[in-house]
């Protein structure tokens, strides 16, 4: 056993990196021998120098509630999760199906809607989605893909089987900090990369930059580079570190709403010091709510005037599309296997988690007889907000719930509570066990890519099973380890 | 080049350039003041009033005829409540790197974050006294070298670097008129010995808080008299922190953007005005009347320029992301609205 391992607690659910006999796993292998030989007086010095190296490079989220010091350091931990190239390459063609299909059944949907009048999703489920666009029925953007970029998280449970928990397919973020915490790796461990298989993960920006190129609306403007700009609500936003991040690595534009303005000619153009210049793509990280006052929400300053008009007319790619967000709803979370099966006739790699729809009438009774064994999460709520971790409310807060799914049943589905997956995790100058949770990005317009591994999650409090940064969560870097297997 | 990104780097240059000039300049002022004899007068305040910032100081401060080396240095380092203080411009400068990120170098804005760590962390140690505070304000002025060097060193000649030089050169010759413009301001011993003595202390601290002393004597002479520092701090085409050798740097940047025949008359005409001044024989009425001529003009060139690059932001907005100066900004929204 690593010395690291000699206070390690026996497992209580699935850990990703150490097995029953607290022997690590197979891609953790080299990843202990060199903590054994780095000794661990020399992991905690290196697990120091790790905020002076975050709070240099300026890795920060933002926190709304925290007026006054807009930016809080990224929590990072320094022990990786690993896993093998093998169990990966599975996930990875899920993934790939997974996005195929939402986006064959988002185009249905805005048009001639085959899926319902074939009896195999619920018209009710469609009227009750806060996130169907009546604005962009009959449209059919490049290639019929709506949403380009996806973010699926993942969970892992004891019974060691992978679960999706859920798609993002609206404006997921995350993915800078993945790309930020390899580099940390590499800073703080440089010898480690020199020895083992662990795959890169550093192409993203360039596929993402290619997947929206692929949606520019002209043939060859300037000699063959569409331009391309990353929409941002603005520096207040808890992900603007990341809007600039991305920006930076594609050389797009950083631009806010009030950069754009659209024209008569149904083109957008960003003000530069040499006046108007046309825009080809926009990669928004604004919520449809926001996008277009004309369009949605009269009151918005953080979009552009006349944007759906562009976008409609065919002069402007976006992403995500519009309305692309109709999939990313809890409730037609539950149909994915039936989607997979309708528009691909395959049987889904990837499972869902189990799920109960508050809507059905005998569903609704279980959950509401089992609140206390359930997760309960409303539709449209993402980051964590507005759930119902039944185990761990109190019995007031279970009746509060049970009100509001009778209230509003569509709006709701249950899980059971997951005992996901832990791993490694410094606490203090020791390793103990957390839980963690997994977000892939998957790329698609005229190619369809994931990235190698994803951005880990995990929730620092022990016992927590919430790892979004906004609540106390941090981050580990992912490993894929080629550990040569077939 | 989006015409809000164009405006924030250009006010990181300035934001930058103005933090390393006060740093340079409560140095030099603590150092003549060791020099001077007993009675000659120099108010703190002087220090104030250079900056220009008097006004905000008095708002804050009712009594200002009493206000001490401590409070007023204070106010200029770390006051958070005065926007032109060191700390306040390089919290400015990192928000401003902070939202255009993606066109300068990476290690720039780590440099600037850590910059803006290490002033905040350090403000306090430059109160406990004179000798710290010189630390400090070594450790703020020698950051912002580093940074400057970082840009000329790994920065493409692109827009955005000359927006950022344009902003820092505009804002350099703007400090040099004030700190010259700060001996008029201290009252001479009477004994003419004394005076004399006073006099030349005096400048040979204008020529240290522009670290122009060596090259002046180099270039100019040993012998530090008035005319001569001021001719040369104004007028010599070599070194890099004199008004003209700025509006150089100004019309070089100037050359390299867009649509500029504007700017470039407004730079013509200070660089006229600037060299048909006589500086032979001079009061220090008429060179305080000098100095604010240019200072002005300077004015009228920061006006067309923004005029000319930031226009079509500000009609969007109303607002600059020039946060803090106060002054300018509204200038430029007077011009636009």
């Amino acid at each position: 056993m690593p010395i690291e391992l000699l206070n390690y607690p026996q497992p209580n659910t699935y850990d990703e990196l150490i097995d029953d006999q607290l022997q690590p796993r197979p891609a953790a292998r080299a990843l202990f021998g060199y903590l054994d030989r780095l000794g661990s007086a020399e992991l905690v010095a290196r697990r120091e120098a790790v905020d002076a190296v975050i709070m240099a490079m300026g890795i920060t989220f933002t926190v709304y509630s925290e007026a006054g010091n807009i930016d809080r350091a990224w929590p990072f931990d320094l022990v990786p999760r690993t896993m093998s190239r093998k169990e990966w390459d599975r996930i990875d063609a899920g993934l790939k199906q997974r996005l195929t299909a939402l986006n064959l059944f988002i185009d249905d949907l805005y048009n001639d809607q085959r899926i319902v009048k074939d009896g195999v999703f619920p018209l009710e489920v469609l009227a009750g989605s806060k996130n169907f666009r009546a604005q962009c029925k009959g449209m059919s953007p490049r290639f019929g893909v709506w949403a380009h970029v996806c973010g699926t998280d993942l969970v892992r449970d004891a019974d060691g089987i992978v679960y999706v928990l859920e798609d993002n397919l609206r404006v997921p973020s995350g993915v800078s900090y993945m790309l930020e915490n390899r580099q940390l790796m590499k800073r703080l461990f440089p010898e480690l990369f020199k020895s083992s298989d662990i795959l890169p993960v550093d192409d993203y920006p360039t596929q993402l930059h290619d997947t929206l190129a692929a949606l520019s609306p002209r043939e060859s403007p300037h000699g063959g580079r569409p331009v391309i700009v990353v929409l941002t609500p603005g520096i207040y936003n808890s992900a603007y570190f990341e809007h600039s991040y991305l920006a930076q690595k594609m050389g797009a534009i950083l631009v806010e709403g009030s950069d754009l303005v659209v024209q008569a000619d149904d083109c957008v153009y960003m003000k530069t010091i040499s006046g108007l210049r046309r825009v080809d793509v926009i990669y928004r990280r604004i919520d449809d709510d926001f996008l277009d006052p004309d369009a949605f929400r009269p009151d918005s300053t953080l979009g552009v005037r006349g944007l759906m008009r562009a976008w409609r007319a065919g002069k402007v790619g976006i992403a995500n599309a519009p309305g692309a967000g109709v999939a990313d709803d809890k409730v037609v979370y539950t149909f994915v296997p039936q989607i997979i099966k309708y528009y691909l006739d395959q049987d889904a790699i990837l499972p869902n988690v189990p799920s109960w729809m508050c809507m059905y009438e005998d569903q609704r009774e279980h959950v509401l007889a089992n609140l206390d064994k359930l997760v309960v999460k409303p539709a449209n709520e993402s980051g964590g907000y507005g759930m119902l971790i039944g185990p761990r409310a109190s019995a007031e807060e279970r009746l509060k719930f049970a009100d509001l799914i009778r209230e509003n049943p569509r709006n709701y589905m249950a899980q059971p509570t997951l005992s996901i997956s832990t791993a490694p995790t410094m606490v203090g100058d020791k390793l103990a066990p957390r839980h963690l949770d997994l977000r892939p990005f998957v790329l698609q317009s005229d190619r369809l890519y994931a990235t190698t591994g994803g951005l880990t999650r995990v929730a620092l409090r022990e016992g927590s099973l919430v790892v979004n940064s906004s609540q106390g969560g941090g981050s580990k870097d992912t490993w894929i380890v080629d550990i040569g297997e077939e | 080049m989006l015409s809000r990104v164009a405006e924030t780097l250009y006010w990181l240059g300035r934001y930058l350039e103005r933090a390393e000039n006060t740093a340079r300049f409560i140095n030099s002022t603590t150092q003549v003041l060791l020099d001077l004899p007993r009675d000659a007068a120099f108010g703190w305040d002087v220090l104030l009033k250079v900056a220009g910032l008097d006004h905000v100081f008095a708002k804050h401060h009712p009594q200002l005829a009493q206000a001490d080396e401590d409070s007023i240095v204070s106010f200029l380092i770390e006051d958070e409540k005065n926007p032109g203080s060191i700390l306040s411009g390089i919290h400015n400068a990192r928000e401003n790197a902070r939202t255009v990120r993606e066109v300068l170098p990476m290690e720039l804005w780590e440099r600037i974050n850590s910059l803006f760590l290490y002033i905040r962390d350090n403000a306090a140690r430059a109160k406990i006294g004179r000798g710290p505070r010189n630390d400090v304000l070594q450790g703020v002025i020698g950051r912002l070298e580093s940074i400057i060097g970082l840009l000329v060193g790994s920065m493409s000649r692109d827009v955005a670097y000359q927006l950022i030089k344009l902003g820092r050169n505009i804002e350099r010759a703007d400090m040099t008129t004030r700190i010259v413009d700060v001996n008029s301001a201290v009252r001479l011993p009477r004994d003419p010995a004394l005076a004399s003595v006073a006099t030349e202390r005096m400048w040979i601290s204008t020529l240290n808080a522009l670290s122009a002393y060596q090259m002046y004597r180099r270039h100019v002479g040993v012998h530090v008299v008035a005319n001569a520092v001021v001719d040369y701090l104004l007028k010599d085409p070599h070194f890099p922190r004199t008004v003209l050798q700025c509006l150089a740097e100004v019309e070089g940047c100037l050359s390299v953007l867009p649509d500029h025949t504007d700017s470039m008359r407004r730079v013509r005409q200070a660089w006229r005005r600037i060299e048909q001044m006589q500086l032979d024989d001079l009061k220090p009425t008429v060179l305080h009347e000098y100095l604010d001529q240019v200072q002005s003009d300077l004015g009228a060139i920061h006006t067309a320029v923004a005029k000319q690059y930031f226009h079509l932001h500000q009609q969007a907005n109303g607002n600059g992301s020039g946060n803090g100066h106060g002054e300018a900004v509204g200038q430029i929204q007077a011009q636009t609205a």
